[in-house]
């Protein structure tokens, strides 16, 4: 009985793993469907209004773009066992401040900039993790108080303002442009309906991630890594590579999302992409993604996100004070880890 | 013995005398170190925006007589927040050292500051300003935001017994207890910035600082104008206020300042949502562009508390909905509110001089080591700031 | 209890290693003493165990769960919760049972933790990640944003008294820290009941065969933390007369830096209570020393980092090292070189590990 009920929770081998694996991903799009209709549920009943409209929806998927990116990249870190990457904040910041401080320099040497500090983050992440075996989410954490203190002290209390350091015009004007550039404009005839950068990269990293995840034989080392770690080890999945690469991959992401905060924000601060951490372990929980490994998919995670776009836009309608929506957040996400922690135990899991 | 005595009698009154002639010489040196600062002239200093650092305010506030229960009144009644706008006015003030009236200089004050930002580093840069010219020897705290810190700050202030202490209070609550600790142990406690509980004021010198609810309700009037103006005729303009951090003075004076005040000035204006999203850009564009999809062409304005991270928030909201009809307002001043108004997107902000704050402070400890009589309360200048007289205000102080 | 020598180092060199954390205590001491201005005298060093009380007693809980081998995110909020019913109720019925609330609630949070936990199995990291999230929204219903302050006089005599100095360098409120550090380290140390949390978070398996509950244990622990969180809140807020709506956001940082540079460490089993203390007293000479040299806070930040950074990644590469060598038995190694030496060569053993 037991045996059957680990072979089932191996998702790429049976085809009924793979139908499993298949309603637990639409799941999580259940869920956001449920929350849809309760938004039309609270419409018809006059409680709110305008929310069933396409500017609304766009808007939803508009406002969690900066999430959706930052937790893709995080999930990695979490399929492969390694719980969170509690670095991702002062990443996010630091990276922004590095660009902007580059700026001076020129756009490119700017972005160049931000991605080195990014990937120095990430490797030394993926050292010591990997490596060395700390524990991730304590490692993390020294990790972001390391780098506030290294914004602190290399910047003092100064923001830095991307017009005023920028070289030439130009340069500033592309630095804006990161949070604010219409790649795609006028969908179906409105000049308003236009998809900026932010979601489009965020469409990019889900497909980029689902693909790597799901058909690449990294993303089955990731899944190997994080389901079974021993198991992995002998069948000569090179472990600690494996989980240094996902801190990297989450690093990038975080650079990436430092990047667009910093130019929406149009200042180089230690704060951008303060609560980044919170909300990406959030969304990448309710995304159906375990805690403990090798149990989700991005396109769960991407659902996870949309989930909270719904629901941060449902309570702003409904006009609930903004504090009062962190306890309905959390009050969400604890539901939702039980209720994954019971079906996973009736698999074999114990642990979420 | 009679030599020795008369000896004796000789070198103790020589001593005396001499005594009594260097007794006289200390009080010669203080009444000239007394003259040389009051002809310190701190009128001519600057701040970074090239605005005068002291202006003391020359409008006097008006002070009604406190109703009975200001709590039972309304909220959009003015009098409901009388004990925080006015509070210092009616101080019973309590066991206040004499001042010295030697002069400043050579005094040494202690500031302790709220935390770090560069709104503070501002601050801090006016009183060093203030504190160079009076030749005062001024030391800076900061606790970072921590209480615990600051209450330690101030413990470890009281033990290296300055001649004053400067102080912005974390909370308005926690300060009661704060200026307490101070003036018991016999320090002139200058409170400044953040407006505290009323028995705080009871403890120090003076309380100075900006006039957040005066200032806001001058601001409201200026929106509500700008609103009329644009919807001419109209009988219902609905608004909406994006609020300060819960709990601090900003968070009642810009919110509910102009909301009372509109309620007698402009009755047409309505209130339709409020919502604290923080400082960050990205959460105030959620909370806007669903007030957006929420109201619709009926939201008229909006009332912003911070015209930085909050304003960047709005208008970004603002440009995905194609809105560019409704009035914006917010408490200033930083860089990009100020970017903001010159590109006439904010209609108006106010002026909150982050450089006069510490200096007024330190030049109202100078003014008591003078010798000056102190009012309870010093206001910072109020300025509207718009399009029109926007520039004079650069290069912005933070 | 001491702990298991995992190194496999000199005599001396263990003994360091194992007793790292005195040894800060005492060199922070002597460089603050010996270059920070106005630091050695009994008020700056009253001011330091004042400071640090709240957070030694929070440590405490907070200890007693890592050894366990969980974490706790949610002290912060409970001692902001605790600052906030223990004031908030005063004014209605006193401190006699404003206090003994405030307590309470703090336990019953470390109850839901605990069990949920244990229970429900989701691992400590999630479920104190949504308790906190869940407490700051309930924070913010009682208190409407606003903070709490008392002004009565009878509010102050007990502030006055919880910061008087009663002997120098102790007020009562850092006696009561003092007490109860005490007290737990000798719970830990020498009963049974005490040993079990290490025996529960060293290996869990063991555990169960000699006998332990351990899913009780670790309920426990969790209601301690939440006790003593609630406990190191609410004495502060009395002596400061009030509870603001974020006062306990800076400790969990704090606290847990303290713990894992005195020793504790997330795989469970080792640390000690006093440990933390001692931790968190030598981590507060430094910052107050950096107050009195008159440098700003980000050297502390800095520096708080990077000593937790340098401790952490001290205790993994000792952990790696170790595990490099273990199972590996140099007995039978050294036999067997000794014989390759002979004749044969040495391919079965480097054929290990």
């Amino acid at each position: 009985m037991a045996d059957q009920a680990i072979a089932k929770a191996d998702a790429r081998s049976t085809a009924q793993g793979r139908f499993i694996h298949f309603v637990n991903v639409i799941g999580i799009y259940f869920a956001a469907l449920l929350f849809v209709l309760l938004g039309f549920a609270l419409q018809a009943a006059g409680v709110i209004t305008n929310f069933a409209s396409a500017q609304n929806f766009l808007n939803i998927v508009d406002n969690v773009a900066m999430l959706g990116i930052v937790a893709v990249g995080m999930s990695f870190v979490t399929y492969s066992g390694s719980m969170a990457d509690m670095s991702v904040p002062t990443t996010m910041a630091l990276s922004g401040i590095v660009a902007v401080q580059f700026l001076k320099v020129g756009f490119w040497p700017a972005i160049a900039a931000a991605f080195a500090v990014g990937l120095v983050i990430g490797l030394v992440n993926a050292v010591v993790v990997g490596r060395f075996k700390a524990n991730p989410i304590i490692w993390t954490l020294a990790i972001n108080y390391v780098c506030m203190g290294i914004i602190r002290v290399v910047w003092v209390n100064k923001q830095i303002y991307p017009d005023m350091i920028a070289s030439t015009k130009d340069v500033s004007q592309a630095f804006d442009a990161i949070y604010r550039l219409e790649v795609v404009k006028g969908l179906g005839g409105n000049p308003l309906a236009s998809l900026r950068l932010p979601l489009v990269m965020m469409v990019a990293i889900v497909i980029i991630g689902q693909i790597v995840l799901s058909r690449t034989s990294f993303g089955a080392q990731l899944k190997l890594t994080g389901s079974a770690r021993k198991a992995a080890k002998f069948t000569g999945v090179n472990v600690e590579l494996i989980t240094g690469a996902a801190f990297i991959v989450a690093a990038i992401t975080a650079t990436l999302g430092g990047l667009t905060v910093t130019s929406l924000s149009r200042v180089g601060a230690y704060y951008n992409g303060a609560g980044y951490d919170f909300r990406a372990v959030t969304a990448i929980v309710i995304g159906g993604m375990s805690l403990s490994g090798g149990r989700g998919s991005i396109i769960g995670v991407l659902g996870g996100v949309l989930i909270i776009g719904l629901i941060n836009n449902i309570m702003t309608l409904i006009g609930i004070p903004t504090l009062s929506q962190d306890m309905i957040r959390g009050a969400i996400f604890i539901t939702v880890v039980g209720i994954n922690a019971k079906s996973l135990r009736s698999l074999g899991r114990d642990d979420a | 013995m009679k030599k020795a005595a008369s000896i004796v009698a000789f070198v103790a009154m020589a001593g005396i005398c001499a005594c009594g002639a260097f007794g006289q010489a200390l009080s010669a040196q203080q009444k000239a170190n007394l003259e040389a600062s009051l002809k310190v002239d701190t009128s001519v200093l600057k701040s970074a925006d090239n605005q005068s650092l002291i202006v003391l305010s020359s409008q006097k506030k008006v002070i009604p007589a406190r109703p009975a229960d200001p709590d039972a009144l309304a909220e959009t009644d003015p009098l409901h927040w009388y004990d925080m706008e006015y509070a210092g006015w009616n101080a019973k003030k309590v066991n206040i050292p004499q001042s010295p009236a030697d002069g400043a200089i050579g005094k040494k004050i202690i500031l302790i500051v709220h935390g770090d930002h560069p709104w503070t580093t501002a601050c801090t840069l006016g009183a060093m300003k203030v504190a160079q010219a009076c030749s005062i020897k001024l030391k800076v705290l900061s606790p970072n935001w921590d209480l615990a810190v600051q209450n330690q700050m101030i413990d470890q202030a009281i033990n290296e017994k300055p001649d004053a202490i400067c102080l912005i209070p974390l909370d308005a609550k926690a300060a009661v207890q704060q200026a307490r600790k101070i003036n018991d142990a016999g320090i002139p406690l200058f409170l400044f910035n953040t407006l505290t509980q009323a028995d705080a004021m009871n403890y120090c010198v003076a309380w100075t600082g900006p006039d957040d609810f005066g200032q806001q309700r001058k601001l409201a009037r200026v929106w509500a104008d700008e609103m009329q103006k644009r919807n001419p005729g109209a009988k219902e303009l609905d608004v909406a206020y994006v609020q300060h951090a819960p709990g601090g003075s900003p968070y009642f004076a810009r919110c509910w300042g102009p909301m009372s005040e509109l309620s007698g000035y402009a009755k047409t204006v309505k209130t339709v949502a409020k919502e604290a999203p923080g400082f960050d850009a990205d959460k105030a564009t959620q909370v806007v562009s669903d007030w957006l999809t929420r109201f619709g062409p009926g939201l008229k304005g909006i009332f912003a508390a911070d015209d930085s991270a909050q304003a960047i928030g709005i208008f970004e909201a603002f440009k995905k909905a194609g809105r560019t009809d409704i009035v914006v307002c917010a408490a200033g001043n930083s860089k990009q509110g100020m970017d903001l108004v010159k590109e006439g997107k904010l209609f108006a902000i106010t002026y909150q001089t982050a450089e006069g704050d510490g200096a007024l402070t330190i030049k109202t400890a100078a003014d008591w080591f003078n010798g000056k009589a102190i009012e309870p309360v010093r206001y910072l200048p109020q300025k509207i700031i718009t399009k029109a007289n926007v520039d004079s205000f650069y290069p912005p102080q933070w | 209890m001491t702990t298991h020598k995992k190194l496999d180092r000199s005599g001396a060199l263990s003994w360091v290693d194992h007793n790292r954390i005195y040894l800060i205590f005492v060199v922070a001491l002597l460089v603050m003493t010996a270059f920070a201005p106005k630091f050695f005298n009994v008020f700056n060093l009253t001011t330091i165990s004042k400071t640090a009380a709240m957070n030694a007693c929070v440590a405490i809980g907070f200890t007693i769960v890592m050894i366990c081998g969980h974490l706790d995110l949610s002290i912060g909020t409970v001692i902001t919760l605790a600052g906030v019913v223990g004031l908030g109720l005063k004014k209605y019925v006193g401190y006699e049972i404003s206090v003994p609330l405030a307590l309470c609630s703090g336990a019953l949070v470390g109850l839901v933790n605990g069990l949920l936990v244990t229970k429900v199995k989701i691992s400590s990291f999630i479920v104190t990640l949504g308790t906190m999230t869940i407490l700051q929204g309930l924070i913010y219903q009682i208190t409407g944003g606003n903070s709490i302050a008392l002004s009565t006089p009878d509010a102050f005599s007990v502030a006055d008294f919880l910061g008087h100095r009663l002997i120098p360098l102790v007020t009562p409120r850092v006696l009561i820290t003092l007490v109860l550090v005490l007290l737990f380290q000798f719970l830990l140390s020498s009963t049974r009941w005490g040993r079990n949390f290490y025996m529960v978070g060293g290996n869990k398996s063991t555990a169960w065969l000699g006998g332990i509950e351990a899913d009780r244990q670790i309920v426990v622990a969790f209601v301690l933390s939440g006790l003593l969180a609630a406990t190191g809140g609410v004495f502060f807020a009395m002596e400061s007369s009030a509870a603001t709506r974020n006062m306990g956001d800076n400790s969990l940082m704090y606290v847990l830096s303290a713990t894992i540079i005195g020793g504790t460490a997330m795989s469970g089993g080792k640390g000690g209570v006093f440990r933390s203390f001692v931790a968190i007293l030598a981590l507060e000479i430094i910052y107050d020393g950096i107050i009195l040299f008159g440098l700003g806070n980000e050297v502390k930040i800095f520096l708080a980092g990077f000593i937790l950074a340098v401790v952490v990644l001290y205790e993994a590469y000792a952990s790696y090292r170790h595990d490099r060598v273990v199972g590996q038995r140099s007995e039978l190694l050294a036999e067997l070189s000794a014989a390759g030496r002979g004749n044969r060569s040495t391919d079965a053993a480097s054929s290990r590990g």
